[in-house]
């Protein structure tokens, strides 16, 4: 009993100890916040990657893709239809994007996927990803709306001699303005890429649209052939792809699948058109890693060499490796702040121990065995850890759950936006709290502690009743 | 007479350095039941080592230490730390209290070391109040919830002699218990002293400087160079 009350009085009454443990504590709050946030960053990530990315993707390796996607997915549906939700066939391919600004000609290199909105958007998050120019979400739908065509210059002009005398010449007029109007926002609509069709000024500005709604843009992409040649397409801007992902929002491209395989020249004589890829959604709860491998096996027999069947994280493999592995790299260094705690409890330790030389002289005496001596200064030991750790971690609990308004107030001193939202679309930082990370950081700092306190422990121990009671 | 406590052939040397310093050489000590034996002897002459050799704190090159007809210097650790915590109660010349702890806590602590933690909650309040009841005996009822350094020396004496008794031990060794106090007081103490051996029957070894002091004793024995020079009957 005596070794938890003197536990407790020395905690109580050597306050230099606790000094040793501010340093427990601050490295938990520390591991505890980069982890939160890091995690909640990685969360967020894969969320957005997911979202993009179907479930599971069936994709050729060639450019020009496969006719009989009808029958390709015929054949996953017998195989593991029971598992999946919706299919979507997709063609996607790399391209040049052109548009104009006044007499300027810009040019981006795009990745153009053509697809069907609808069933797209059954696989995926994409409809939730699409926005007009004012941030209002749309519809997944290529449709280019008739008032776009109204505000084109030709259909200004159309508006204006509506009201003119309905003669030969004003009909012919309004005829050669509704091929204007045509001509200058072409039939089909395409969804651009957020980045691509913005300006970011930063410093709390709006973004500024190089392609407002309704401009025509020219894309430029491989046509079927031996010998790849330059297609060549018109489209108008009806929408915008945000999905929060700089990778995505700055290469894609979307437009109407049929349309993307007509000016390819990949529709067949019998009128089917070729697709490249055939995206997957998968019912919650089915092990996607093992469908990938049933469907790869089995498309193998239908044409070898021929499809590669990946699940999304599969895709994104080395993205999502590499948040794991700066995870793991920031968790060795921070421990090493542990670690240096550990040898401040190490060197206060051995300074109360001398101090205490004489009181551990007398508890001997009136009987106190070496292990219950020992075991005083360990529990002390794993006390202060306790107490480093359990601030620590509240500590570092309230910075995670305060973190936006700390991000406020530092910005606020600092006169520099700390986290800025536009480099990674987050409106707030995120945040994710894993228990068992938590348990982790905190058993390890407890560890750290008593790990220090056992050398000046056992000498503490060691040391003969009658020096001890000797010592001045 | 049969000896409650006896040593026999106790020979001690202590390493200074590369030499060999002899403390004990060849020392033969007992005390009857009940009996109150003092030690007397200048600085030097061993009569500390002697003292911590009979409460088990230190064991002999040689000879060995008897409680009743059972040689207790050879125990294991264990059953020599039950020995110290039940048998045996010291009281030292610089009283020795935990700074930490108030006096009561103090007096409860060889019952604190006897006891784990769930025997102590079962037995707590008897614990306390046994404590609080050897204050109060040696005087020192109204100090119960003082630190050490709120208490006078020879009140901290008293707080000592109360922590050597209450876990009712049967030999009590003090190490000069008024050496570090003013004559008026240092009788007090002593007073005390003879009281709780006549009251209670305890076996005391006295260790002490003072002729004065042995005097007040059963008997004295007088150490000196590590040798038993005399031994003398009391003059009371």
């Amino acid at each position: 009993m005596y070794k938890y009350l003197l536990c407790w009085r020395y905690l109580r009454t050597r306050y230099i100890a606790l000094a040793s443990v501010i340093s427990v504590m601050l490295g938990v709050a520390t591991m505890i916040v980069v982890n939160a946030v890091m995690a909640g960053f990685a969360e967020k990530m894969r969320d957005r990657l997911h979202g993009v990315l179907a479930d599971v993707v069936v994709e050729s390796y060639a450019l020009e893709g496969f006719n009989n996607s009808e029958e390709v997915m015929a054949r996953i549906e017998d195989l593991v239809g029971d598992q999946l939700i919706a299919m979507a066939p997709t063609m996607e391919t790399p391209g040049i994007l052109r548009f104009r600004i006044g007499s300027e000609s810009i040019t981006r290199p795009v990745q153009v996927i053509g697809v069907r909105p609808m069933e797209r958007a059954k696989t995926g998050d994409f409809a939730e990803h699409l926005f007009d120019d004012k941030g209002n979400p749309i519809a997944p739908s290529f449709e280019v709306p008739e008032a776009l065509r109204s505000q084109s210059p030709a259909g200004m002009r159309l508006k204006e001699i509506e009201n003119e005398p309905d003669d030969a010449f004003t009909r012919a007029m309004a005829e050669q303005l509704k091929q204007q109007a045509q001509e200058q926002v072409p039939e089909h609509g395409a969804l651009v890429g957020y980045a691509i069709a913005t300006f970011h000024r930063g410093n709390g500005l709006p973004d500024q649209f190089l392609t407002p709604p309704g401009t025509k843009v020219h894309l430029v992409f491989p046509k079927h052939g031996k010998i790849p040649e330059p297609g060549y397409d018109e489209f108008t801007v009806i929408g915008y792809f945000k999905s929060g992902m700089s990778e995505y929002d700055s290469t894609h491209v979307y437009v109407p699948l049929e349309q993307l395989q007509r000016a390819r020249l990949l529709v067949d004589e019998e009128g089917r058109g070729a697709v490249n890829q055939i995206q997957l959604k998968v019912k919650p709860g089915v092990d996607i890693d093992r469908m990938a491998e049933t469907l790869q096996l089995d498309l193998e027999k239908l044409r070898p060499m021929y499809f590669r069947v990946a699940t999304w994280e599969q895709m994104q493999g080395p993205l999502l490796a590499a948040v794991a592995i700066e995870q793991s790299i920031l968790n060795i260094l921070l421990f090493f702040i542990i670690a240096v705690a550990g040898f401040g409890i190490l060197a206060i330790f051995s300074m109360i121990v001398v101090e205490k030389t004489r009181d551990i002289g007398i508890m001997k005496a009136l009987g106190a065995s070496t292990a219950g001596v020992r075991n005083i200064f360990l529990g002390y030991g794993l006390l202060l850890g306790a107490v480093g750790s359990g601030v620590g971690m509240v500590g570092g609990l309230l910075f995670v759950h305060y973190i936006n308004e700390i991000e406020k107030a530092l910005s606020v001193i600092l006169r520099r936006k700390v986290f800025d939202d536009s480099i990674y679309y987050f409106d707030r930082i995120p945040t994710l709290v894993e228990p068992y990370t938590l348990v982790a950081i905190v058993v390890g700092a407890l560890l750290i502690a008593v790990g220090a306190s056992i050398w000046p422990a056992r000498r503490a121990a060691k040391m003969h009743p009658v020096k001890a009671l000797r010592f001045e | 007479m049969t000896s409650h406590i006896a040593v026999g052939g106790l020979f001690k040397s202590y390493r200074r350095g590369k030499i060999e310093v002899p403390v004990l050489r060849g020392v033969d000590v007992e005390a009857a039941r009940g009996e109150l034996v003092a030690i007397i002897g200048a600085s030097g002459s061993g009569k500390s080592t002697l003292l911590h050799i009979l409460g088990l704190l230190d064991g002999p090159d040689a000879g060995e230490v008897r409680l009743g007809a059972r040689r207790i210097d050879s125990l294991a650790d264990r059953q020599r730390d039950a020995l110290r915590n039940r048998t045996f109660g010291f009281i030292f010349q610089f009283y020795h209290l935990l700074p930490e702890l108030s006096a009561l806590e103090n007096v409860m602590m060889p019952h604190l070391i006897r006891h784990g933690f769930f025997s102590y909650m079962k037995n707590r309040r008897e614990i306390r109040r046994d404590a609080a009841e050897m204050l109060e005996r040696v005087g020192l009822g109204h100090r119960m919830t003082h630190k050490p350094s709120e208490l006078s020396g020879g009140e901290m004496q008293r707080a000592a002699i109360a922590r050597a008794l209450v876990g009712h031990p049967e030999v009590l060794l003090a190490d000069e218990p008024t050496g570090n106090l003013d004559a008026a007081t240092g009788q007090g103490v002593l007073d005390l002293l003879r009281d709780l051996n006549r009251e209670r029957g305890l076996t005391m070894m006295l260790v002490t400087h003072d002729q004065q002091i042995a005097n007040q004793a059963d008997r004295v024995v007088r150490l000196a160079e590590g040798r038993i020079e005399e031994w003398a009957p009391a003059l009371v």
